[in-house]
C-alpha cells in the first residue's frame, strides 16, 4: 500500500466525527481524515472532494434518511460507507441498492469501521454482521439467488461476529468466509439501479478472481 | 364554644366518612368471602337459608325467588281466610234469612258462584302458581256480578246488615283474585263498594240510623281490606328488595369464586413458569444451597433472568419476542457480561409458549456467559432463529417445537433455537 487511504467524515454530531477520526487515524496502517463536517458539502469541496472514502451519516439533522445525497455521491463514483444510527434492514438494503459499499450501524465498533473504510478504498465491499443479518433476512422479490452455503455464511456471521468461528463451524477457512461474503455482495451489486461504485466493485471481484467474466 | 364545636365537627367529618368507608368496604369483603364460602359449599346448603320447602320443588326456579315464594304464601293465606269467612260468616245469615231473600234462589246462586270462584282459585293457589290473567279478570267480573245479584236479592232494610253477607265476603274474593295486581284490585274494590252503595241508595231513602250503620260497616270492612292490600304491596316490595339483595349477594359470590379461581390459575401458572426459582429459594431458606458457591450464584442469576423474562411476557409491546429477549439480556448485563443484541427481519407473530421455548435456551446460555455474549434474532416468515454466542459452557435443551443446537469450542459456546411458523 504505497499511499495512505484518505477519508472524509460527514456527521452532524461533533463527538461522532471526533471519534471516527480517532479510530481511523489509530488504525494500522492509519487512515487520514482529510475533512469533516456536519454537511455533505464537505465531501464535495476542498480536501474532502478527493478523499478516497466518504463516511456518511444517513441521518443528517433530520428523521428522513438522506438517500438523495447518498445517490449523488455514488453516481459521482464516490466510495461511501454509510454509518447510521438505525439498524433498519430496509434502509440498509436500500443504501446498497443506491451504491453504498458498506452499511454500518453505530452499534458496531472501531474494528468494523476501519476494515470497511479500508475495503471501500480498494473498491471492495465489506459486510458487517448487522448487514449480513439484513441480507440473510432479505425476502424482497428482486433479491439475488444465494447458494445454501452463502446463506449459511451470512447467518453464522450475523450470529457470531467472528469469522474464525464461522470458518470453524462450517469447516472452511476464514478467507473462504470472506470470499463468500464478497461474492454475495457482487450478486447484490448486479441487481437494481446501476452505479459506478457497483461496477467498480464487480470489476474488482473479477480482478481478484472471485468471479469469472463468464459468470456475468 | 360554637366555633370550637363547628371546628370539631368539620374536623371529624371527613375522618368519620373515611372510617365509614373502611367499615363498608371491609364489611363488603367479609360478605364476599362468606358468599364465596357458601358458593363453594353444596347446592343444598346454598338454598337452605329461608327456604321453607326443602325437596325438588325448592330447587325449581319458580320458588327460588323469595318474592315469588312470598306472593304464593300470601295467596294461600288469603284463600284460607276467604273460604273460612264464606263458610263461617256467610253461610249462617244466608240460611237464617233464606226465606226473606227476593228471590232466595238468587242469593243461593250468588253464594254458590262465590264458592265456585274460591274453588277455582284453589287450583292455582294451592300449587303455588300465580293466577293466569284470564282467570283473575274473569273471576273478578263473576265475583262482582255475584255481589250485585246477592245485594239485589236482599230483603228490605237489610243493606250492610246481617243478611248482607256478600258485602264483606266479595272484598276477600277480590283480594285473592287480584293480590298480585294492586291497581286492578283497588279499581275492583271501588267498583264493588260503589255498586253496593248505589244499590243501597236506590232501594229507597235510608233513615239517619241506617245511613250511620251503613257508613260504619262500609268504613270498617273497606279500610280493613285496603289495609290488607297495602300490606301485601309492602311485603311484595320488601320481598323484591330481598330478592335483589340475594341476587347481588350471589353475583358477589360468583365474582369472588371466579377471582379465587383466576388467582389460583395464575399461581399455578407462575409456579410452572418460575422454573428454578422456587427450589432455589427453598434451598437458600433451609441452608442446603450456599450462596457463596459459584454454582449457587449461577442458579440465582438464572432464576433472576427467568423472573425478569416472565414479567416481560405480560407486557403489551409490538415485538414481544425481542422484548423478552431484551429482558433476558438485562440480567446478564447486570452481572457485568458485555452483551450485544442484533435483530434482523420483520416482526413475526410468535405464540407465548413458543417465545418461552425460544428464550429459555438464551437464558441458560447467558447465565453461563462469563464476560461477553452476542444474542441475535433472525426472522423470516418461514424461520425464526434465536442464537447466542458466549464465552461459557452451557448445554441448553430444546423442545419438540423449538429444536436447539449448540456447540462449544475453546470456552466459546454457540447455540441456536429455531422455530418454523406453521
Amino acid at each position: 500500500m504505497a499511499t495512505r487511504v484518505t477519508a472524509v467524515v460527514v456527521d452532524d454530531h461533533p463527538a461522532v466525527r471526533a471519534g471516527v477520526a480517532y479510530w481511523l487515524t489509530g488504525g494500522d496502517p492509519p487512515i487520514d481524515v482529510v475533512a469533516e463536517g456536519e454537511d455533505v458539502k464537505v465531501a464535495w469541496l476542498g480536501a474532502g472532494a478527493t478523499a478516497d472514502v466518504v463516511i456518511f451519516d444517513l441521518h443528517l439533522g433530520g428523521p428522513a434518511p438522506a438517500f438523495g445525497d447518498l445517490r449523488r455521491l455514488a453516481e459521482a463514483g464516490r466510495r461511501v460507507v454509510v454509518y447510521s444510527m438505525r439498524s433498519d434492514d430496509d434502509v440498509a438494503l436500500q443504501c446498497l441498492e443506491l451504491g453504498a459499499l458498506c452499511y454500518l450501524t453505530k452499534a458496531e465498533g472501531a474494528g468494523h469501521l476501519v476494515e470497511a473504510t479500508r475495503a471501500a478504498a480498494q473498491d471492495r465491499p465489506y459486510t458487517p454482521p448487522s448487514l449480513a443479518g439484513a441480507l440473510a433476512g432479505d425476502r424482497s422479490e428482486t433479491r439475488p439467488a444465494l447458494s445454501a452455503r452463502e446463506a449459511e455464511v451470512l447467518v453464522e456471521w450475523f450470529q457470531s461476529e467472528s469469522k474464525e468461528f464461522v470458518a470453524h463451524r462450517l469447516g472452511i477457512s476464514a478467507s473462504t468466509v470472506n470470499s463468500h461474503l464478497e461474492r454475495i455482495r457482487v450478486k447484490y451489486a448486479r441487481i437494481g439501479r446501476e452505479a459506478p461504485t457497483k461496477a467498480a466493485l464487480v470489476a474488482r471481484a473479477i480482478q481478484d478472481g472471485l468471479i469469472g467474466v463468464d459468470d456475468l | 364554644m360554637r366555633e370550637s364545636a363547628t371546628d370539631s365537627e368539620e374536623g371529624a367529618g371527613p375522618e368519620f366518612a373515611a372510617d365509614a368507608d373502611g367499615i363498608a368496604s371491609s364489611a363488603q369483603t367479609t360478605a364476599a368471602r362468606d358468599a364465596a364460602e357458601t358458593a363453594t359449599g353444596s347446592a343444598a346448603a346454598h338454598n337452605a337459608p329461608g327456604d321453607p320447602m326443602p325437596g325438588p320443588a325448592a330447587a325449581s326456579t319458580a320458588t327460588a325467588d323469595p318474592a315469588i315464594r312470598l306472593a304464593a304464601a300470601i295467596r294461600i293465606v288469603l284463600l284460607g281466610v276467604t273460604a273460612m269467612i264464606q263458610l263461617g260468616l256467610g253461610l249462617a245469615p244466608l240460611l237464617r234469612h233464606h226465606a226473606a231473600y227476593r228471590p232466595p234462589v238468587l242469593a243461593d246462586l250468588a253464594y254458590a258462584t262465590l264458592a265456585g270462584v274460591t274453588a277455582l282459585c284453589a287450583l292455582w293457589v294451592l300449587r303455588r302458581k300465580p293466577l293466569p290473567v284470564t282467570v283473575a279478570a274473569g273471576g273478578a267480573l263473576v265475583v262482582l256480578v255475584a255481589s250485585f245479584a246477592a245485594t239485589a236479592a236482599l230483603p228490605p232494610d237489610s243493606f250492610f246488615r246481617e243478611p248482607h253477607w256478600s258485602f264483606g265476603l266479595v272484598g276477600w274474593h277480590l283480594l285473592v283474585l287480584l293480590a298480585d295486581r294492586v291497581p286492578a284490585l283497588l279499581v275492583a274494590l271501588a267498583v264493588h263498594t260503589a255498586a253496593s252503595v248505589t244499590q243501597f241508595l236506590l232501594d229507597g231513602t235510608p233513615t239517619r240510623t241506617e245511613l250511620g250503620d251503613a257508613a260504619i260497616v262500609l268504613f270498617g270492612v273497606t279500610v280493613f281490606q285496603l289495609a290488607i292490600a297495602g300490606l301485601i304491596r309492602l311485603l311484595d316490595r320488601r320481598a323484591s328488595e330481598a330478592a335483589a339483595a340475594a341476587a347481588e349477594r350471589e353475583r358477589l359470590a360468583i365474582r369472588a369464586a371466579l377471582a379465587d379461581q383466576a388467582g389460583h390459575d395464575l399461581r399455578t401458572g407462575f409456579a410452572e413458569q418460575l422454573g428454578a426459582t422456587l427450589p432455589l429459594l427453598a434451598g437458600l431458606a433451609d441452608g442446603t444451597v450456599d450462596p457463596r458457591t459459584p454454582d449457587a450464584r449461577a442458579r440465582c442469576a438464572l432464576a433472576a433472568a427467568q423472573l425478569r423474562r416472565l414479567f416481560a411476557e405480560n407486557d403489551d409491546v409490538p415485538d414481544p419476542l425481542v422484548h423478552e429477549v431484551t429482558a433476558c439480556l438485562d440480567v446478564a448485563e447486570r452481572r457485568g457480561v458485555a452483551v450485544t443484541l442484533a435483530v434482523s427481519g420483520d416482526v413475526v407473530d410468535v405464540p407465548a409458549p413458543i417465545r418461552r421455548d425460544l428464550t429459555g435456551p438464551v437464558l441458560t446460555a447467558l447465565a453461563a456467559a462469563r464476560t461477553r455474549a452476542r444474542v441475535s434474532v433472525l426472522r423470516t416468515p418461514e424461520l425464526v432463529r434465536v442464537a447466542v454466542v458466549a464465552d461459557g459452557d452451557a448445554e441448553p435443551a430444546g423442545s419438540a417445537a423449538v429444536p436447539v443446537t449448540s456447540q462449544s469450542r475453546d470456552g466459546q459456546t454457540w447455540m441456536e433455537a429455531r422455530w418454523r411458523p406453521e
